[in-house]
């Protein structure tokens, strides 16, 4: 098991009420959710995770270390003391 | 007359007080749309005369005469149900803070007003020896007095002459301290709060004596084809509101909500882009503007994204009760460029901008500029005057945005903004400027698609010429890494080719979250008539740009300027997700100019020739 460090952005932050959360997880990605969801509530899942496709919603920006999911390489392993940070749909100029 | 146009331009001799009304060239509407793309065309027709009369654009003033200040909207302004079309944009010949083109674009009821009065846009030439402001009401154009109007600020001009035309509707577009004091970042402001924030055309309008155009009317623009522009137009929209950015992320929290994620990215300019990963960026974010300061949301007129904020600080040292922003950009320049972590400092600072009429991009990076001078201990004592410039102050900050628009103590020297101002100081490297104009608020050494976008924007250090942000941050239209450069080339085209479409529409660039070429085409061929395919749009857009691009290249502007500040070549990232990383500009530069037809710089007659440019 390794300890991730979550943080919710934006709209995430206020629907949970939470801005910075440590979970205990396997290193995949889904069980970092779940655990984050055992915490946070049963809609946590379904709002950053698509279950069907079995992966982080693609609406979502979800960076690992500052670097988003979907410009990581390979399969996703979760580190100890690793930082993840979620934000809803968002933009600007 | 083509619909979507009023098919009239005023065209106001300063000098001589008169005004007289052409009409818009189908042919070159055709061509060039309104807006950036009609202005362009312009422009060029004015280098032509000033050739035939051998006056050298290289060597003008632009505070003088000579420079053409050009207002206009195009065929999407003003037309309801066209998505957020209540923009207007201008250009000058001459920036006065770059050299380069001048070139801007706002939001707010102006541009959609002008319509209404009658007119597709307003060209001002010469300059007038007292102040005067113009009157469009009702498709009628008067030059009148403002020698009561000089030395009042944005807010009470705005009151002053709304008030003046007695119509609820009326729009009022002005410069303010900074614009009469010629500082050549002085913005052009509209309906309050909305600005031509970039380039100093603020101070162009000031050397003309212009104070302020005033519109207001009942007008209606003319559709084409209603029944085919209702259902498209319906699809827009809702286009648009079922967009996860531009219908939920935008209006929820504004564009302030970037704070966070661009320095989760690390890639937000800190301390003059020293790092870019700002320790305090949670203090001055988006989530902790809307937890603190946000009264409501706004919009500009037509629009259903609404990604204004209007905010108050209630107490304390930077109260200030009703105001608007800061926007994202805002937010970095006067915060994390000079380390100011204080919100209601920034939020105070914000107000000065839109009160005086100063662009905090350019006011921002250019304190945060003198900020690093003073560390490194390049500023005399004497020439601060007691100011002190200590990265992280905000009263010094604050106080550095008044004593700009006042051009009084250190603040003269700053108004030359951050090239002239670290070139003066023997460190013009401490400038983090493209062209000499400020770059935003997005590190190239961590997003390197916006780095090549800064080098071979037209107008300079500018994002809005080709937002790659959206793909490489955001994923839209899909996502791209931001540290990769393979691809950058044809991306940062295309955003530029299709941004100058949207900005000759003329409408807002948020809507592009949603919308592509195909929809614009469709929007278009029903307002106007003419049948645009999405190629053809693409086309006027590139069109636009290279045409802009020969008249820089007039200018004097060319390849030995399309580079990025040595700091962003040469000086790694030192910490954060992009650490070691520079902005590898020579890697996407070449293909760039080869996909762009250009060498050095310059368009090829071949390019020009398959654009149908005709010079």
């Amino acid at each position: 098991m390794v300890t991730v460090e979550i943080i919710l952005f934006a709209s995430l932050r206020d629907r949970y009420r939470v801005r910075k959360t440590v979970v205990e997880c396997d290193g995949t990605t889904r069980n970092l959710i779940e655990s984050a969801a055992r915490r946070l509530g049963k809609s946590f899942l379904a709002s950053v995770y698509d279950s069907d496709k079995d992966k982080v919603r693609d609406d979502l920006i979800f960076a690992i270390n500052g670097r988003n999911i979907k410009d990581l390489k390979g399969e996703i392993e979760l580190k100890n003391g690793d930082v993840v940070a979620i934000f809803p749909p968002v933009a600007g100029g | 007359m083509a619909r979507g146009f009023m098919g009239k331009i005023l065209r106001v001799d300063l000098t001589a007080k008169s005004v007289i009304t052409e009409e818009v060239d189908e042919k070159i509407a055709r061509k060039y749309l309104g807006g950036k793309g009609y202005g362009v065309y312009l422009l060029y027709q004015y280098i032509k005369e000033y050739a035939m009369r051998g006056i050298s654009v290289k060597d003008m003033d632009p505070l003088g005469p000579e420079n053409p200040l050009i207002f206009m909207t195009g065929p999407g302004t003003g037309v309801p149900g066209f998505p957020s079309s209540g923009r207007h944009h201008v250009m000058a010949l001459k920036s006065p803070l770059t050299g380069s083109i001048g070139s801007g674009n706002s939001g707010g009821t102006w541009g959609a007003t002008l319509k209404f009065a009658g007119f597709d846009g307003v060209i001002f030439e010469g300059a007038s020896d007292v102040p005067v402001y113009l009157s469009i009401v009702d498709g009628k154009a008067q030059l009148r007095d403002a020698g009561d109007l000089w030395g009042k600020n944005t807010f009470d001009t705005t009151r002053i002459l709304k008030k003046a035309v007695g119509r609820k509707r009326a729009s009022v577009m002005c410069i303010s301290t900074a614009g009469e004091n010629l500082v050549p970042m002085a913005m052009i402001m509209n309906d309050d709060h909305r600005a031509l924030g970039r380039a100093g055309v603020g101070a162009i309008m000031g050397s003309k004596g212009l104070k302020a155009v005033v519109v207001a009317g009942k007008e209606k623009v003319p559709y084409a084809k209603m029944d085919e522009f209702v259902p498209v137009s319906k699809r827009c929209l809702e286009a648009i509101e079922n967009n996860p950015v531009s219908g939920e992320g935008l209006p929820a929290y504004g564009t302030a909500v970037l704070v966070n994620v661009i320095n989760t990215a690390g890639s937000l300019p800190y301390k003059n882009w020293q790092t870019s990963v700002n320790p305090d960026a949670e203090k001055i974010s988006g989530e902790a503007l809307a937890e603190k300061y946000l009264v409501k949301k706004g919009s500009c007129w037509g629009c259903n994204i609404a990604c204004g904020r209007i905010t108050s600080v209630k107490s304390g040292p930077y109260q200030i009760l009703a105001t608007e922003g800061p926007e994202y950009e805002s937010l970095w320049a006067l915060g994390s460029a000079t380390a100011v972590k204080d919100l209601a400092a920034i939020t105070k600072a914000n107000h000065y901008c839109d009160e005086f009429g100063i662009d905090p991009i350019s006011v921002g990076s250019t304190i945060a500029a003198a900020m690093e001078l003073n560390e490194k201990k390049c500023i005399p004592e004497d020439d601060l005057q007691g100011l002190d410039l200590t990265f992280g102050n905000a009263a010094a900050m604050v106080e550095a945005v008044w004593r700009i628009a006042h051009k009084t103590g250190f603040g003269k020297y700053m108004a030359a903004g951050s090239r002239k101002l670290c070139e003066f100081y023997g460190h013009p490297e401490l400038s983090m400027s493209v062209k000499g104009l400020e770059m935003p608020a997005y590190d190239p050494r961590g997003i390197k698609g916006i780095g090549l976008n800064y080098a071979t924007s037209n107008r300079g250090g500018c994002h809005v010429t080709g937002y790659t942000i959206a793909p490489e941050i955001v994923g839209i239209p899909e996502k791209l890494d931001p540290l990769a450069t393979e691809g950058k080339a044809q991306w940062a085209k295309v955003f530029q080719d299709f941004t100058c479409v949207v900005n000759s529409t003329v409408n807002c660039l948020f809507t592009t979250f949603a919308l592509g070429a195909g929809d614009f085409a469709e929007l278009l061929s029903a307002v106007t008539g003419w049948d645009y395919t999405d190629a053809e749009i693409l086309k006027i857009g590139e069109r636009i740009y290279n045409l802009e691009r020969v008249v820089m290249n007039r200018l004097g502007i060319d390849g030995k300027d399309d580079t990025l500040p040595p700091r962003l070549l040469n000086e790694p990232l030192p910490e954060g997700p992009a650490k070691g990383q520079v902005a590898d500009l020579d890697k996407m530069l070449g293909e760039y100019y080869k996909l762009r037809g250009w060498v050095d710089g310059v368009p090829t007659a071949a390019k020009l020739k398959e654009l149908e440019i005709e010079l």
